[in-house]
């Protein structure tokens, strides 16, 4: 198991879980179990780092890790380097730059915008397509977790991964090089922290598929910050304005489904929610969307202001978003000039490419895994299909799977056990 | 059943189901992954599985799908029930298609599926009587690093 797929942005608080089937049950892949001490365990191998758990557990027992605010004072330098969807959590009446300054006064150095980027992104997006005629589907690679759940289940697309890093790491790559030269420290020195509405940022800023080491040093959740700034706006109207930032209407769209694709001209197609993402990767695994030139996949229901990890009811920051594009309006702040010349030097581009990385299968030998293929059927044929939940798999397919791979036994089936499952109440039940 | 099948499936195919249509293959791609074949053949028999499927489902009024895997090949039998291919070496050029315009406006019949799947496969056979069926052979091999 390399490094990259056991390190999570999740974890269980076995104290707080109490081991119900809420998270288990809500895994689109199958990841949780619940173990014979009663407590969720997330499969490292399988786990996407999606947050649907997080979502669910009325306990809190589900912890995001991301970066705390006391590592910030590692940098002597610290910069904040928030999600568009920031700006959506304040309400209608504050604006971005209002909420750039109180970040600043929260604590960090230097706060930067990220939309204008988001804006320069798409531009490079369409100069991909522009020189990629007869590739695609092309897939976006902002969302990390589409990254991972394209690597593991669907390995065969991954050379359809748009090969441009997300606007985060450039604009961080940015900004490391300009505060150095401005303020003469070294690069070592400046810590840059992305402002993240989910927790899956922190897999792609410690352990980066498509580049040596991320250009970011951590991420701090929406959430761990809201009650301080929220105090600060409260308490200091009118604020003072520390800088004025120039915004790309255009790059705040980027906090919604089709953000991506809004300013492209070819035939794009954007998906949000992790269920709807994975149907769309089974129509282009079969071949299906060959006349779409772009996907754009965002793994949180309505996209980035669906994360976890923001406050936000999500259908308020939505609105909150569209009424910012609608006053920024289709501005543009990237010349297509720079776009294209920095495309051209490469900037942009992936170092490395993203590999494959299969879920494992259920044996390494092909012979052993079809038998045990035919023995997961069997046992299925065994199993009462009421998906209960109660063995500790999610449901009664998962626990033949677990079986097959000497995971779990047939007894830990609770039904089985009192010989509920005979023939005649198998076909009462058909 | 030949020794050398280990696994054998079979789809059921109903023609004119564009709603289920593409389930037999999405269910041998789930399989497939399962059993840890190698992506990129997966996703040459995927996309040929689904042409073929798409195939029956579009022409034919039924047709039933085996697939099977053997120790160094996997192999998709397609045999449906329906009107037929009258020339098969016309059908098999890119952009020839008998597609009706409404199929046309469903997106399928862009005469590239039976092309597809020849590119796809190792292996591919095609016989078909005018008014009775049509029957596909699709081979793929496997590399044995594994077995």
């Amino acid at each position: 198991m390399s490094k990259a797929t056991q390190f999570h942005s999740i974890k269980i608080d076995k104290k707080k879980c109490i081991g119900c089937v809420i998270c288990m049950k809500a895994c689109p892949q199958k990841a949780i179990r619940i173990g014979k001490d009663k407590k969720a365990k997330i499969d490292r191998r399988t786990c996407i780092d999606c947050g649907e758990c997080l979502r669910v557990c009325p306990y809190n027992a589900v912890i995001p890790i991301t970066t705390k605010t006391s590592d910030l004072d590692k940098f002597k330098y610290k910069v904040a380097l928030p999600s568009p969807v920031l700006y959506s959590q304040f309400g209608q009446h504050v604006m971005p730059n209002e909420i750039l300054s109180v970040l600043k006064e929260i604590g960090f150095d230097y706060t930067c915008d990220e939309t204008v980027m988001c804006e320069m992104t798409s531009r490079v997006i369409e100069k991909y397509l522009d020189e990629h005629k007869s590739k695609g589907p092309v897939i976006s690679s902002v969302c990390p977790v589409v990254v991972r759940l394209i690597q593991g289940l669907f390995p065969s697309l991954c050379e359809l991964i748009l090969p441009i890093e997300p606007p985060r790491e450039m604009a961080a790559r940015n900004l490391r090089e300009e505060i150095s030269r401005r303020e003469k420290i070294p690069k070592s020195e400046i810590g840059i922290f992305h402002i993240t509405p989910c927790a899956a940022k922190m897999v792609s800023i410690n352990y980066p598929e498509s580049m040596e080491k991320s250009y970011l040093n951590g991420a701090i959740s929406i959430r761990s910050i809201y009650n301080t700034m929220m105090m600060k706006l409260k308490k200091s109207k009118p604020l003072q304005m520390f800088q004025t930032q120039n915004i790309s209407g255009i790059g705040i769209g980027w906090a919604l489904p089709g953000g991506e694709i809004r300013d492209i001209k070819h035939h794009s197609v954007s998906v949000s929610g992790v269920m709807d993402t994975i149907k769309i990767l089974k129509d282009v695994e079969a071949g299906k969307l060959k006349n779409i030139r772009y996907l754009e996949c965002l793994i949180c229901p309505d996209g980035c202001v669906g994360g976890p990890l923001t406050v936000e009811n999500r259908f308020v920051a939505k609105s909150n978003i569209l009424m910012l594009i609608w006053m920024y309006g289709g501005k543009k702040c990237v010349s297509d000039y720079t776009a294209e010349r920095l495309y051209k030097e490469g900037l942009f581009s992936f170092k490395r490419e993203v590999k494959p990385r299969p879920f494992p299968p259920l044996d390494k030998n092909r012979t052993k895994a079809l038998q045990k293929l035919k023995l997961k059927e069997e046992i299925i044929k065994q199993l009462p299909g009421f998906d209960c939940g109660v063995c500790g798999a999610p449901d009664c397919k998962t626990l033949a799977d677990d079986i097959a791979r000497n995971k779990a036994k047939l007894t830990d089936c609770l039904f089985f056990k009192e010989g509920a499952c005979s023939p005649i109440q198998k076909e009462g039940k058909l | 059943m030949k020794p050398d099948i280990i696994f054998k499936q079979e789809f059921k195919i109903k023609g004119g189901d564009f709603i289920n249509g593409g389930d037999a293959s999405c269910k041998i791609g789930n399989i497939l992954k399962e059993v840890g074949i190698d992506p990129d053949i997966i996703l040459r028999i995927t996309v040929a599985a689904y042409e073929a499927e798409m195939n029956a489902v579009i022409y034919a009024l039924k047709g039933t799908m085996v697939f099977s895997i053997g120790t160094d090949k996997i192999t998709l039998k397609i045999e449906d029930e329906g009107k037929g291919i009258k020339d098969i070496e016309l059908a098999m050029q890119e952009g020839y298609s008998t597609a009706t315009q409404e199929i046309r406006e469903m997106g399928f019949g862009a005469g590239m599926g039976l092309p597809n799947i020849k590119k796809n496969a190792d292996i591919f056979n095609i016989s078909s009587k005018v008014g009775k069926g049509t029957h596909l052979e699709i081979i793929f091999y496997l590399n044995n690093k594994n077995v």
